[in-house]
């Protein structure tokens, strides 16, 4: 309403800015030109690529970052008018800014933008002139899925928050702009429905980012370690994702997504364990289908920790839990094994970690050779040298597929890491080592908060009516109430009466007979 | 998140924090005990145990209600004069821990036998109380939280269990009443020592949501719960040995598993003795618990994160200097066993009966 009473009473109206600058510091511009110059120069440390062109024969001077600004722009915004005759004079143009501050200035600048003094005038004229640079809302390469949205960020903080205002066209969707790094001032935005949101968790995310003291904030792996709860915990506590229509799904269910200027990974505050597991794809197809890869999933997990530390607990301990008929193989292909099973496991994962490594950071043709190489011919070759079972390689690989099973990188990251210690475990205590390596973990889970969000919600503590959507996927009218998780103020999220229609359908056609 | 270590537990979590607790080591050797005492009658007194536990609950339910906000050591306090209240808290702090104590050792015993026969005691020791020092290192919500998780692993136990009910011969228990009445009464002390954890009810009383009379629902199914599922394993061991083999199978369960082969594992006890693992964890968990609680309220001024290292260290150094030596865990196991009668009935009861003469907290109560 403030807004009503400052209009009616006649204040000027001023633009809404990004981020609050009140704080910032002012150098009131003087009428003398070149004495303005001097400064801006002087602030700038003489850098070469800001360029002065000077106007009016030396009474006037336009400035810009060369390397910032679009030199169409600058002909079009500003001298085309002029040279139509639209305007008499560059004050005149439209969509000037004008400021008497110098600092402003330097900031405006800095954004690329141009600004244009005159002497015997305080006032200096801005202009909009940045050059943009955006790749296409292409697919994240990560996080593709078979049906759904093939639309991902990019690093364009304006084009994201448009990627997901396009798909929550509501008054309620809530933008809030932060400005962090004191150096890379870096454009952080939040983005939350309010009313459904808790506005606890939004002022904890605010007072969380409002906290972070730093020179430069690169891209949301800086803000997610700087805000998560609990830095020592193995798991990410955060979900990243490029997917425009998983941040939306998240925001609906009253989280709170972060995006930074320059990365086009935008991250989920409060985030559960089981939210890595659901990928958009789930909802895309028949839910039947959706349990299945849901169950697959949550098995790969168990593969992914546990299974090369099981095997490695049978075969040097627990021999007498293999059935008779398995007996033969199986110890015939350890027998002539020199290693001790934990030591073939550990060559084995650090194999496979280097291929993947290497991979990765290779351009795609070579990478694959890589893979091929490294796969096919050491894991063959290992073999025929007697340096580890071939049991040990079908676990291993198995386990290594299993972890990428994961939709979540960082995810698949902890399990894998997570498996060497079990792996410690099982081969000095047997299956009563792996039984305390999953009850510890079991444990941290269940200790783990996020933004005060129990972090293994909603199995600890259980909450049945959320498991509709955990471990199995039901039709998405019987999800009638938003995950408790996050503490959302509003809980309907399927209104009664979603299937109404078959009833009427039913008794139509019972009148018709 | 310090909003939410005074936060109560739910009585979802209250009933599976009794059902965690009361199901411990005990279950592996139960049925041997009692049937060393009443042959194949042993199940009548546990019957017999579970209806006398039932109508005990009942009364330690009247003592709590009449004491809503306060747990059992400020109940004490109040009934029996501040520092007599002190002492006999101190002395329920030792009980905790020598329950706590032989809970490992029974626990490192089984493992040893069954599992790990070279691995020193210690390692073991430290393994289960170190974990559990980390379960019970933060709020009570967390523990609910993690006990009622773990009820999972009931299914596959009572799923193991109920998998070998298929080659039970009811003969084995027949004839009924063959040991004797007096024979019979023995052993319901066997029955009851099993139950012994239901202590914990009447300690964590007020720090569970809900009304008296939905509280008592809560303890009543919960301890009903036990008591069936104890008396399943019972019937079922029962049935499977015959009188004879009973006496030479100190734990039946497991000997009754090992006997079953699938066509993917063998050796099904195994798997049963590691998900026990976990019952165990909650059980010495619960009891490390309520001793830090127990110490934090005699020394106000003591942090319960410390409360709970004294106590864990004190479990781990005892229990380590005990070990395998089988005599001193006969030993302490009798010491224990005669204490749990006094703490868990002698003591409640008589701080029961005391609490007559002091006025009733109900009223005070009622606001919160």
């Amino acid at each position: 309403m403030g807004f009503f009473r400052k209009f009616f009473q006649g204040e000027q109206l001023q633009d809404r800015k990004i981020a609050d600058d009140q704080q910032e510091p002012q150098q009131p511009s003087t009428k003398n030109l070149s004495r303005n110059i001097d400064y801006l120069l002087n602030e700038f440390k003489y850098t070469d690529d800001l360029k002065i062109r000077v106007l009016k024969k030396g009474d006037a001077a336009l400035l810009y970052f060369e390397a910032m600004t679009d030199q169409e722009k600058v002909q079009q915004m500003i001298f085309n008018p002029l040279e139509i005759g639209k305007v008499d004079h560059i004050y005149d143009i439209p969509n000037a800014k004008e400021t008497t501050n110098l600092e402003e200035c330097i900031r405006s600048l800095l954004r690329g933008h141009a600004i244009y003094m005159e002497d015997g005038h305080e006032r200096v004229t801005m202009f909009n002139v940045t050059s943009v640079f955006n790749r296409s809302v292409e697919e994240p390469a990560n996080e593709k899925v078979v049906r759904g949205a093939h639309d991902g960020f990019v690093e364009n903080l304006m084009i994201n928050i448009n990627l997901v205002r396009k798909r929550i066209e509501h008054r309620d969707l809530t933008v809030k702009f932060f400005k962090v790094g004191k150096k890379t001032n870096t454009n952080v935005a939040i983005l939350f429905m309010d009313g459904i949101v808790n506005p606890e968790l939004v002022q904890k995310v605010e007072k969380r980012i409002q906290a972070v003291h730093t020179d430069k904030v690169q891209s949301p792996g800086f803000m997610e370690e700087f805000i998560e709860d609990s830095p020592i915990s193995p798991f990410p506590q955060m979900l990243n994702s490029e997917r425009p229509d998983r941040i939306v799904a998240s925001i609906m269910e009253g989280r709170v997504a972060l995006f930074t200027e320059g990365s086009p990974t935008a991250i989920i505050a409060p985030s559960t364990f089981f939210m890595f597991y659901q990928s958009p794809d789930d909802y895309n197809t028949r839910w039947y289908a959706g349990t299945f890869i849901r169950l697959i999933r949550f098995a790969s997990f168990l593969i992914a920790v546990g299974l090369p530390a099981f095997y490695i607990s049978v075969v040097s301990f627990h021999f007498e839990v293999i059935p008779h008929d398995l007996v033969t193989p199986i110890k015939s292909s350890i027998n002539e094994i020199a290693y001790p099973p934990i030591l073939e496991a550990l060559i084995m994962v650090v194999i496979i970690e280097l291929i993947r490594e290497a991979g990765i950071r290779l351009p795609s043709p070579v990478g694959q050779t890589i893979g091929i190489v490294g796969g096919l011919v050491i894991g063959d070759a290992v073999v025929r040298a007697g340096l580890v079972s071939n049991i040990m390689v079908i676990v291993v690989a198995l386990t290594a597929i299993a972890s990428f099973v994961v939709p979540s990188n960082e995810l698949s990251m902890t399990l894998r890491m997570l498996t060497f210690p079990l792996i410690f475990l099982a081969g000095t205590l047997g299956f009563v080592g792996l039984i305390f390596g999953f009850l510890l973990i079991a444990v941290h889970l269940t200790k783990l908060e996020s933004f005060g969000t129990p972090y293994f919600s909603p199995v600890a503590p259980l909450r049945i009516k959320d498991l509709k959507d955990t471990f199995i996927r039901l039709p998405i009218f019987t999800m009638k109430q938003r995950p408790k998780g996050p503490q959302p103020v509003s809980t309907t999220a399927v209104e009664e009466g979603a299937r109404e229609w078959k009833k009427d359908e039913r008794s139509n056609q019972s009148k018709n007979k | 998140m310090s909003g939410q270590t005074n936060q109560k537990i739910s009585r979802r979590q209250f009933f599976f924090v009794i059902i965690q607790t009361q199901i411990g080591v005990g279950i592996l050797a139960l049925p041997f005990d009692l049937h060393d005492k009443v042959k194949q009658d042993g199940w009548i007194s546990l019957l017999i145990a579970g209806v006398v536990i039932q109508l005990l609950l009942f009364l330690l339910w009247w003592l709590a209600k009449r004491f809503p906000s306060k747990d059992y050591f400020q109940i004490q306090e109040y009934v029996l004069s501040r520092w007599l209240g002190k002492v006999t808290s101190f002395l329920y702090v030792l009980y905790f821990c020598s329950v706590g104590i032989l809970i490992v050792l029974i626990y490192g015993r089984l493992i040893s036998i069954w599992v790990l026969p070279n691995t020193p005691f210690w390692v073991l020791a430290f393994m289960m109380v170190f974990i559990c020092l980390y379960m019970v290192c933060c709020s009570l919500l967390v523990i609910a939280r993690l006990y009622t998780m773990f009820a999972a692993l009931l299914i596959i136990m009572v799923i193991f269990i109920f998998y070998s009910a298929k080659d039970s011969k009811f003969m084995y228990i027949f004839p009924i009443g063959e040991a004797g009445l007096t024979n019979i009464i023995a052993g319901i002390d066997m029955g009851i020592l099993s139950f012994l954890g239901f202590i914990v009810a009447l300690v964590l009383y007020s720090k569970t949501e809900g009304t008296a009379k939905e509280k008592l629902v809560t303890i009543q199914v919960a301890q009903a719960f036990v008591f069936t599922f104890y008396l399943a394993i019972v019937l079922v061991t029962f049935t499977f040995f015959s009188t004879q083999e009973m006496a030479l199978v100190p734990e039946p369960v497991l000997y009754m598993l090992k006997s079953y082969e699938f066509p993917i594992v063998a050796r099904i006890d195994l798997f049963f003795i590691s998900t026990w693992i976990v019952f165990v964890a909650t059980s010495l968990s619960t009891y490390l618990l309520m001793s830090a609680l127990g110490l934090t309220n005699i020394f106000q001024s003591l942090p319960t994160k410390w409360a709970t290292i004294g106590v864990a260290v004190i479990i781990f150094i005892t229990a380590s200097y005990m070990g395998y030596d089988i005599s001193k865990l006969n030993n302490f196991n009798t010491y224990v066993k005669k204490g749990g009668y006094i703490f868990s009935i002698g003591l409640p009861l008589m701080v029961l009966i005391f609490s007559f003469f002091r006025k009733s907290s109900a009223k005070e109560g009622t606001s919160s």
